[in-house]
């Protein structure tokens, strides 16, 4: 329907026909993935056969577009994903977090975080929270009978985990989809090439100081009645324990996760992070540790087809200007405010991104954003780079990240308790960046 | 026949459970008890259950089987599943994955038919109805619930009649509330009231309102047959004529202490939609169990 009246109003001064087609498109892709009246896939499909029917492109050119580096990133890094959760290793990490925390609550929780955190900055936020969770549940287990004296525990433990992963996926761009898809957009906007260890030479740094932020803003929202959890880390360390030391199986999943880890800080400026993902995934089947049959039943294949499509719609944006438009338009609108929009404008973009993600998902949020900040003027690597970032801030709602998600399947997380905690934690995510970006 | 009763919690459940099994039980109907968890994002379907799975290696549940077992015990402390079935305890390792969000497990029934538990995840009206196609419901019993919409979509969107459990109290005495009026589903409505009456052994108030001081003549035949079906099955009842707005009639008469039963209104979904209609508004403003015959 939005697309009907769209079609039907004159095209915006200043903007070609098709950046005004292109611009429809993405409009009704973002309401039909806001309210999935429709699966995701069929968005998607949506999107790449109006480029072709409205005019916008080719169908080799949308198809061109669609694939991309960034694309294979995200399909490798899933089955990567899968791949290692499936090997059993969380036991291991149950068994290193204890060591390493003791039995104080607050210990575990900025242990929680600091290593959801450290781990999702390499391999993805969602194999982390796979991996911490059964460890998480153990604990809030072992802590209580009664379901009312656990919930503040559980929620703690369960909070830190999510949102140290997503803090923590900002750290490298094997961090997440989102980020690779941002330095795709960088190259191809001529802002430069990011090496891996640039890129956490940039981002660290703010990782680190949110991480005992994020531990005071949860330990006061959820503040437990348990502050000390001396049995059930014991329980924890007995159930551990029976799985024994660790098998073949489990220390070649660490080496090739090794090996795709040192092939991404060296190489991926010439073969690029996707490939060295598909590399991983290669060698993780060449050697046996995952079936084929497996590696399809849990990769979520409609998001693949969904972040390619936006990744072309986001390409398409910047060569029909549509993007350029977007960009000035909204300049013009800060200038209503303000002359002096250089604060203004990265407020925007970072806040706007903030909350996309919330509600779409932060890949996607990136494939739209992303070609429109970096026309925004200001430092376009500063403007880019802080939107790659804000999109981790899915804090807010329980559909802005499949951790958020992840948690919320437990059932011992409610809604309400995102809002609660999260706008704390956006705030706080916001000001970090805030400083980072202007001093770093 | 088949009765389908949606239960959402281990705390607020026991009611529909409790009025659903009794109801089926004097339909001699199969049940199948539905428990429907939140709904997963497209975005995040597969991450979550591979980490359900990885859950299940550390002994954890998947959200949901809880509330299977918590029915299973009700379905065993009130003998409507085999002793044997209760001495091997829930079958939780039979709970088979049937598609995408839907897992189910079989059980051997007593009093009523088989009895079958399912777990899915969703929207609550899309899971129900998709449920209600697949396995061809009668009934559809369900608690009330806050939101006001509901009363609504569940009379729109399912295909079955709706039995909304509506604040009973097992410690209440109950009558049964019949409105009858000459409209098309007005008859097998009370062919149900009657069977639910004997079922809770409870007292019929049959009930015809109109709208002006005039009964025409459909209302009349439709009381008469009302109340001679009623006497045939032995069932205590009174008949009363009343005038006035309908749904302020019915939910006077109702109070609290009334279980309706009425026929779904037959008006075009689309003037349903925006207009609502008697059962509809029924269901949303009374303070009883509410069950509409369709």
């Amino acid at each position: 329907m939005v697309g009907i009246i769209m079609v039907n109003l004159p095209t915006p001064v200043g903007l070609s026909v098709a950046g005004y087609r292109t611009l429809i498109i993405v409009v009704m892709a973002i309401i039909l993935i806001i309210f999935e009246p429709v699966p995701l896939p069929a968005v998607a499909m949506m999107m790449l056969i109006l480029q072709v029917l409205m005019g916008i492109d080719t169908s080799n050119g949308v198809a061109q577009s669609f694939m991309s580096d960034a694309v294979f990133f995200i399909m490798g890094s899933l089955m990567l994903a899968v791949a290692i959760v499936s090997q059993g290793l969380d036991s291991r990490l149950a068994l290193g977090i204890i060591k390493l925390t003791g039995n104080k609550t607050w210990k575990i929780i900025i242990g929680f975080i600091a290593i959801s955190a450290f781990l999702s900055s390499f391999i993805g936020e969602h194999t982390v929270t796979a991996m911490m969770m059964p460890v998480g549940l153990t604990l809030v287990k072992n802590s209580g009978v009664d379901k009312r004296d656990t919930s503040k525990l559980a929620a703690l433990l369960l909070f830190s985990i999510a949102y140290g992963s997503a803090m923590g996926s900002i750290g490298t761009p094997s961090g997440g989809g989102r980020n690779v898809i941002m330095l795709g957009y960088m190259k191809e906007f001529g802002v430069g090439n990011i090496s891996y260890l640039q890129w956490m030479k940039y981002a660290y740094p703010m990782l680190l100081l949110e991480i005992p932020l994020a531990a005071i803003i949860l330990w006061f929202t959820f503040k437990p009645k348990q502050l000390i959890l001396d049995s059930a880390v014991r329980k924890l360390k007995v159930h551990v324990t029976k799985s024994g030391t660790l098998k073949g199986n489990q220390i070649l999943t660490i080496i090739i996760f090794v090996f795709v880890f040192l092939g991404w800080v060296f190489f991926s400026a010439k073969v690029g992070l996707g490939i060295i993902a598909l590399i991983g995934v290669f060698l993780y089947l060449a050697f046996g540790l995952i079936r084929w049959e497996d590696l399809n039943r849990n990769t979520n294949w409609g998001v693949i087809i969904l972040f390619g499509a936006a990744v072309s719609i986001g390409l398409h944006m910047k060569d029909t200007g549509a993007a350029l438009w977007v960009a000035e338009t909204t300049i013009d609108w800060m200038k209503m405010i303000s002359e002096d929009v250089s604060i203004l404008r990265w407020i925007v973009a970072v806040v706007l991104t903030g909350l996309l993600t919330n509600l779409l998902s932060n890949a996607a949020t990136v494939a739209v954003i992303g070609p429109i900040v970096l026309n925004m003027g200001g430092d376009p690597l500063e403007m880019g780079f802080s939107t790659a970032i804000a999109s981790a801030f899915a804090y807010l709602t329980v559909v802005a990240s499949p951790t958020c998600m992840i948690i919320h399947s437990s059932g011992l997380v409610q809604q309400s308790d995102y809002l609660r905690a999260g706008w704390k934690m956006f705030i706080m995510s916001v000001s970090v960046l805030y400083i980072v970006s202007n001093f770093w | 026949m088949k009765f389908l009763i949606a239960v959402g919690s281990k705390e607020f459940s026991e009611p529909t459970l409790r009025v659903g099994l009794q109801v089926a039980k004097a339909f001699k109907a199969a049940v199948t008890i539905a428990y429907v968890g939140p709904k997963v994002s497209e975005f995040s379907s597969s991450q979550v259950r591979f980490t359900q799975e990885r859950m299940e290696e550390w002994e954890f549940d998947r959200p949901g089987v809880e509330v299977l077992e918590w029915a299973f015990n009700f379905l065993a402390e009130n003998n409507y599943i085999t002793p044997t079935m209760v001495e091997t305890g829930f079958p939780k390792n039979t709970l088979v994955q049937t598609s995408g969000s839907r897992s189910e497990v079989y059980l051997q029934g007593t009093v009523c038919e088989n009895v079958n538990l399912i777990l899915r995840n969703g929207d609550i009206i899309a899971e129900l109805r998709d449920e209600v196609q697949r396995g061809g419901y009668d009934v559809t019993i369900i608690g009330g619930s806050q939101k006001r919409r509901m009363a609504h979509d569940l009379v729109q969107y399912i295909d079955s009649s709706i039995f909304i459990v509506n604040k009973y109290d097992k410690n209440k005495s109950y009558n049964l509330l019949l409105p009858v009026d000459d409209s098309m589903r007005s008859p097998k409505a009370v062919k149900f009231g009657a069977r639910v009456a004997q079922a809770f052994d409870i007292k019929v108030n049959l009930i015809t309102v109109s709208k002006t001081d005039t009964f025409g003549e459909g209302y009349t035949q439709a009381s008469k047959r009302a109340t001679k079906l009623m006497r045939r099955a032995g069932i205590n009842h009174e008949h009363r004529f009343e005038t006035g707005d309908p749904v302020t009639v019915i939910k006077k008469a109702a109070g609290n202490d009334h279980i309706i039963v009425m026929g779904a209104s037959t008006k075009n979904p689309l003037f349903k939609f925006f207009t609502g209609s008697k059962p509809i508004k029924i269901m949303e403003d009374c303070q009883c169990p509410v069950l509409i015959v369709k």
